[in-house]
């Protein structure tokens, strides 16, 4: 059973009561439910709660988040991700303040949670070229360093019971990644030569990670929130793991996350200077540029592997979709930069 | 083709109207999808024009780097057929290590992953090949 919110007064009325009894409010009702934009992954929808008495009492700008019907393999349910983001909230991350979860599938077919509406610009297109969001670039880059490092304070030791559902690292995560998305290639059945080659370099080149902490895994341009002064929000907890703190850093500096603002290799939105800087600053820990441009190239492969996951389910049949199927023609350019990547690490190796 | 215009002609007339005349039509939030569809079209009438010729030249280089025997030209469906059997065998070599020293061996599969991903690119995204 799925839903739709905007016109489904039962299932309205039964998030009203799932509410006031969270909240511990008389009576709880909803307005102005909108869709909003969100992932190929879940659903999310602006609502707005008006709560009658309890500690809450008033009108509440909220987002309501709810698995999509279909979801790629490495996503995390919306439960684990609300636990996720009141460990982030604890570490200090801007994010929006997560408030009730329903696990609870009898409401509205899914399970789903509650978090504050924060206000901004997310679209990364947009904040690569309108120049009139996000404050100054280079602050915000250094803001942005400073989040992660937030986000990387977080490590398996300080995490406690909450995060206890998280798969523990080997202590080599680029080797994990590696059996995991020759695992998904391997699903998928179809070869895709260039990724294989891309894995098998990640696989000889691998290392121990120098700490293992909390990873967003999809800290980038795209799914961070930011108005005329600057950042409101990171977004999109949702394949959040333990891992080298440097695959952050390769992430958000990936070319394919740049927006066509290829020059400002810190997200599109800067240079990489003050992004490092304000991360050297808030984690104590240097970049290691050597660990950051191995995991550019794991970077790529694993969006072109997601990428090849997210065209299957518009390929089977599954869920068919423009927006899944054009996403399968963008794995020959990530695929291009892959082997650009993996040129550059050769020539300097033979040069050394 | 058994008439004119042919699929690639009228796949970039109908993307050119989309362009010119229907999407200043559109009201704003469906704009991201006037563009979607104006980029399926332009990825189809590149498959129209230049598939089948990035196709064989993909099996013949990939045929030759892998040494292989049988036919490498023939219609496009069993040239497909042909170059999945290829990558496939491709694939499996690359993860077992036989390409891991460095030599004449090595330095040719670069070269054929670099030429048939350069294809791929041409028509899925050709202004990507600038950057590259």
């Amino acid at each position: 059973m799925t839903v739709d919110l905007a016109t489904d007064k039962a299932a309205q009325e039964r998030i009203c009561r799932f509410v006031a009894g969270v909240a511990r409010a008389r009576r709880a009702t909803l307005a102005n439910i909108v869709p909003l934009r969100g992932g190929a992954i879940q659903e999310n929808w602006a609502v707005d709660v008006d709560l009658e008495d309890g500690d809450m009492a008033g009108r509440h700008a909220l987002v309501l988040r709810a698995d999509a019907p279909s979801r790629v393999a490495a996503s995390h349910g919306r439960a684990l991700e609300f636990a996720l983001l009141r460990s982030a909230k604890a570490a200090g991350v801007t994010v929006p303040e997560p408030l009730w979860c329903c696990t609870d599938v009898e409401i509205i077919g899914r399970a789903f949670y509650l978090m504050r509406r924060m206000p901004g610009v997310a679209a990364g297109h947009r904040i690569v070229k309108d120049l009139s969001l996000g404050g100054d670039r280079d602050a915000l880059a250094d803001r942005l360093g400073r989040e992660l490092a937030r986000i990387h304070s977080i490590t398996p030791s300080s995490g406690g019971a909450a995060l206890q559902f998280l798969t523990p690292s080997s202590g080599n995560p680029g080797l994990d990644r590696v059996r995991l998305y020759r695992g998904y290639l391997d699903d998928l059945g179809d070869p895709r030569p260039v990724i294989e080659w891309g894995l098998r370099w990640l696989e000889l080149n691998s290392r121990a990670a120098a700490a293992i902490t909390l990873v967003h895994q999809d800290f980038r341009t795209g799914n961070y929130l930011v108005d005329e002064q600057g950042l409101t929000a990171i977004l999109d907890w949702e394949f959040c793991a333990w891992g080298d703190p440097m695959s952050d850093i390769a992430w958000f500096c990936a070319k394919c996350w740049r927006f066509g603002a290829t020059d400002r290799e810190a997200g599109g939105i800067a240079p990489r200077a003050p992004f490092y800087r304000g991360y050297e600053a808030a984690a104590g820990r240097r970049v290691d540029p050597a660990a950051v441009h191995y995991w550019e190239v794991a970077a790529h492969v694993r969006w072109a592997v997601i990428a090849l996951q997210q065209a299957s389910r518009h390929l089977s049949g599954q869920e068919r979709s423009l927006e899944l199927a054009l996403t399968g023609r963008i794995v020959p350019e990530l695929e291009l930069e892959i082997l650009h990547l993996m040129d550059a690490a050769e020539d300097a190796g033979r040069a050394a | 083709m058994t008439e004119r215009p042919e699929a690639a002609d009228l796949l970039e007339e109908a993307r050119r109207n989309l362009l010119e005349v229907l999407l200043p039509l559109l009201p704003h939030h469906r704009r991201y999808d006037g563009l979607m569809v104006a980029n399926a079209m332009a990825i189809a009438s590149r498959d129209a024009r230049m598939g089948d010729e990035v196709l064989q030249d993909e099996v013949r280089r990939l045929a030759t780097l892998l040494d292989a025997r049988g036919a490498t030209d023939g219609p496009s469906n069993a040239q497909h057929a042909k170059l999945q059997e290829l990558e496939r065998q491709l694939a499996q070599d690359i993860r077992r290590g036989a390409y891991d020293a460095p030599g004449l061996r090595r330095d040719a599969l670069r070269a054929y992953l670099r030429a048939s991903t350069q294809g791929r690119v041409r028509l899925s995204n050709p202004k990507a090949l600038a950057g590259a």
